[in-house]
């Protein structure tokens, strides 16, 4: 009897340790190994090479799994471990709209074991209208894998066909079109598109993506403040977009038109990036750049990008540091204006 | 024709081996507290992206259905539930436990699960249309409602009125901690990064029930449960029972199969729900929480019956209701399926066998449960001095693996110590579970719906009211109080 117990309880001990090994053991793990790696690099670093990769990394994503996000991180981890054979294990570190997980990549230790994604410019909105432990130069900004445009949608049976019934409701009725969204950028987009089509709109915040999508597919509000990729599962249960933010129309979606094309000059979207924190060696960078550069213009990875409804676009390190650096430029008026309505 | 070749793929050594194994692994980390089928699930998501679709969703939607259950088997031996909705499992089956029935009660665990599950997933088969339209019709007034239901119900559990009325109240204070979602302002945090996304309720749950009670238990050496020969029981005489019940059964798997069709309501609310209603029709009301089977079968029955119904907006419209669901979206996405209803014209492949599949993880399950219960009930000649420690190092680690914070395992520990001292005054612990997680449903829907009401130029009262459906869910939520004030001044 006595031994069924302890086989039982062995048992379960055994799986639990398996199944949850992919963190802890790492960390654990990774410590011990970090004393050794630190003296390794010091005596590497007198031949002036340096060994990387030697254990396990992990990516840091501070979205729950199953988004987008996540989705990107979990495409990459597979991708890169392939090309660097190592083992890549994608921890989710959720919490405060992504705050608590960019902040803690943002404290890691910059040796290339740890990296990080997340949905730029979650994080400048963030280091904007919050007091955060990081600001935009916390971080190396090693890749950028897609280019997501915000979209506005009506749900079924909306009135709303296009955007000038919108604007001509809306100017006539100051405030009473309700937008939802959730998440910081969704209402940013909401802030920007009501400023530049010159309307009074009312955003109504949702704690998540699925509760935003039952509230307009119930027509409980009347637009939805979303990225390109809820595209097809709104126009499935009956609704339709009304515009992308898109610089140009989108490979996938040919027939949604651009606010810039009816007039309104808006582009705003979501780009995955993968980045360090700062100080990474040079030597460690230049592995990953080469590494990210030969995934990134593979059309295998552009593949699996797409089969998830996620629009494709790779900037390697240099681009993606100058891109950011102008979109940065563009985000920050319109922050600074609507920041009292960030409240914090 | 078609669906029936689907069907006949399903049953294929591979698929089943699958199931087999997915419901398996639910069971362990639903049973081993802090574990929950979430965590199960994201942590083999990597595994099913190498897998077909259809089987890498069985494994995780076997890992759900057994997750679901597995809390009850710490919960009625150990008094120790591996997940918040085992909670009232623990209410029930625990002093079961201690008159020496705890085969008794492990066996109406199972076989209601079983039954919850299996209706849960037929209404999935047969009603995902026009039940996934059922669920769009509740906005934001429809959803204060509901959970007002949710918080109405406590005073159906049991306990002295006024510390069940202060539980809450700390419930809903807890749930009050971190940035508040509507207004965006900071509440509580205290300038900390992590008080400012909040107390999630999984560490609440881990201190308030597991670390309170094996905090009590230090010093005991051996399980005062030893000391009573378990009684056998037939199988069969536990399902003639439950069947017997069948209107406890239907009435419960109903209410798990539509508070589960709900986006962010959870299952916390289903099973406290249906248990309470449970009580407050049972004519043995007085035996509740000293063990009454009939608790046990309206807990277990509601939330086997979530797991089919919640995935009725996300096959139907691509909506994902829960954190397992959404990881469950996540798998899909990955492969490139499209939610929604073109799913079904477009991969009918995927969409059925992954339904027929789930009826065939309730079979797993049942089997499994069944065989398992004489072994699972060794666990009670484990000397408590054993399970203390492994109980607090699987808690912990539970706190911890969550959202890999230490800041939550902090909250467990103090919490633990909290609801050690409740215990001691007799403070019941489940309205504050209730209180935490009800708390935000019921503030930001609220706050939606002033803000939309505003926007539509209307008074709060005129919108919130302004459909049948939320007119009656208003008179359910009145009846349901006055029934309960009744109930409560008969009893006292």
């Amino acid at each position: 009897m006595k031994r069924i117990v302890f086989l039982l309880v062995l048992a379960l001990m055994l799986v639990v340790v398996a199944a949850c090994g992919s963190d802890t053991n790492q960390e654990a793990s990774g410590n011990a190994d970090e004393n050794q790696q630190g003296s390794n690099v010091e005596e590497n670093n007198q031949d002036s090479t340096v060994e990387y990769p030697t254990k396990n990394i992990q990516i840091i994503v501070p979205y729950s799994a199953g988004g987008g996000g996540d989705t990107v991180a979990r495409i990459l981890a597979d991708a890169l471990s392939e090309e660097l054979g190592k083992q890549i294990n994608v921890i989710n570190r959720e919490g405060a709209g992504g705050e608590i997980g960019i902040a803690e990549m943002a404290r890691s230790e910059a040796d290339g074991y740890t990296l990080g994604v997340f949905g730029y410019p979650d994080n400048f909105v963030l280091e904007n209208t919050r007091d955060t432990d990081f600001s935009f130069d916390s971080f190396e900004y090693l890749a950028a894998f897609d280019d997501m445009p915000m979209g506005i949608f009506a749900g079924p049976g909306s009135d709303f066909e296009t955007i000038e019934d919108l604007i001509e409701f809306g100017e006539a009725n100051p405030g009473s079109i309700t937008l939802g969204e959730s998440g910081a950028l969704g209402l940013l987009h909401i802030l920007a598109f009501s400023d530049i089509i010159g309307v009074q709109t009312t955003p109504v915040t949702f704690s998540g993506g699925g509760e935003l999508m039952n509230s307009l597919l119930g027509n409980h509000v009347d637009l939805a403040s979303t990225s390109s990729m809820s595209h097809d599962s709104i126009v499935d249960a009956g609704g339709h977009p009304i515009g992308f933010a898109a610089p140009e129309r989108m490979a996938m979606f040919p027939d949604v038109p651009t606010f810039k094309e009816l007039g309104f000059d808006l582009e705003m979207g979501v780009s995955r990036v993968l980045v360090a924190p700062t100080g990474l060696p040079e030597e460690v960078k230049e592995v990953l750049t080469t590494a990210l550069d030969n995934i990134g213009n593979d059309p295998a990875l552009k593949e699996r990008f797409e089969a998830a409804a996620l629009p494709y676009r790779y900037l390697g390190n240099e681009d993606v540091t100058e891109f950011l650096n102008r979109s940065n430029s563009v985000l920050e008026p319109v922050i600074q204006q609507n920041i009292d309505r960030f409240k914090n | 024709m078609d669906a029936f070749q689907i069907f006949l793929n399903t049953l294929s050594p591979s698929v089943l081996i699958i199931i087999f194994i997915g419901v398996l692994i639910g069971i362990i980390v639903g049973a081993i507290p802090g574990l929950n089928g979430a965590i199960g699930i994201s942590l083999l998501l990597p595994m099913t992206f190498a897998l077909e679709p259809q089987i890498g969703l069985l494994l995780l939607g076997g890992i759900y259905m057994g997750g679901m259950y597995g809390g009850s088997i710490t919960a009625i031996l150990l008094n120790v539930p591996g997940d918040v909705v085992a909670a009232p499992a623990a209410m029930e089956g625990y002093p079961l436990t201690k008159q020496g029935r705890a085969k008794e009660a492990l066996y109406y665990s199972i076989f209601s699960s079983m039954f919850g599950g299996f209706i849960g997933v037929i209404i999935l088969i047969l009603f995902t249309p026009p039940l996934a339209s059922f669920a769009l019709k509740f906005g934001p007034a429809e959803m204060f409602f509901i959970a007002l239901s949710g918080l109405v119900i406590i005073g159906a559990l049991g306990g002295n009125l006024y510390k069940s009325a202060f539980a809450v109240l700390f419930g809903l204070f807890i749930s009050t901690i971190g940035v508040d979602l509507i207004a965006g302002s900071e509440r509580f945090t205290m300038g900390s990064a992590d008080l400012r996304s909040g107390i999630s309720v999984v560490p609440v749950v881990l201190g308030l029930f597991c670390l309170a009670e094996m905090f009590l238990n230090i010093g005991k050496k051996s399980n005062e449960v030893t000391t009573y020969k378990d009684q056998s029981i037939k199988r069969m005489t536990v399902i003639k029972d439950i069947v017997r019940q069948k209107f406890l059964v239907l009435k419960s798997s109903f209410i798990g199969t539509c508070i589960g069709l709900l986006p962010g309501v959870g299952t916390t609310l289903a099973v406290f729900m249906s248990y309470g209603e449970a009580k407050r029709v049972s004519k043995k009301r007085d035996q509740f929480e000293k063990g009454n089977t009939e608790g046990i079968i309206a807990a277990e029955s509601a939330n086997n019956a979530t797991v089919g119904s919640s995935m009725v907006p996300l096959l139907a419209l691509g909506v994902p209701g829960s954190p397992t669901t959404a990881i469950i979206a996540g798998a899909l996405i990955i492969h490139g399926i499209i939610l929604g209803p073109s799913l079904f014209v477009q991969r009918p492949d995927v969409a059925y066998t992954f339904l027929y599949g789930m009826l065939l993880t309730v079979v797993a399950m049942a089997i499994i449960g069944a065989v398992g219960i004489k072994y699972f009930s060794y666990i009670l000649k484990v000397k408590m001095e054993y399970i203390v420690p492994t109980v607090l190092v699987f808690a912990l680690f539970g706190a911890y693996s969550l959202r890999n914070s230490i800041f939550d395992v902090f909250i467990a520990i103090v919490l633990g110590i909290v609801g050690a001292i409740f215990k001691k005054i007799a403070v019941p612990l489940a309205p504050i579970i209730i209180g935490v997680v009800l708390g935000p449903l019921i503030e930001t829907n609220l706050a939606r719906s002033m803000v939309i009401a505003e926007a539509r130029q209307l008074s709060l009262p005129h919108y919130m009211l302004s459909n049948p459906l939320a007119i009656f869910l208003l008179v359910m939520v009145a009846v349901l109080f006055v029934v309960v004030i009744k109930m409560r001044t008969k009893t006292e």
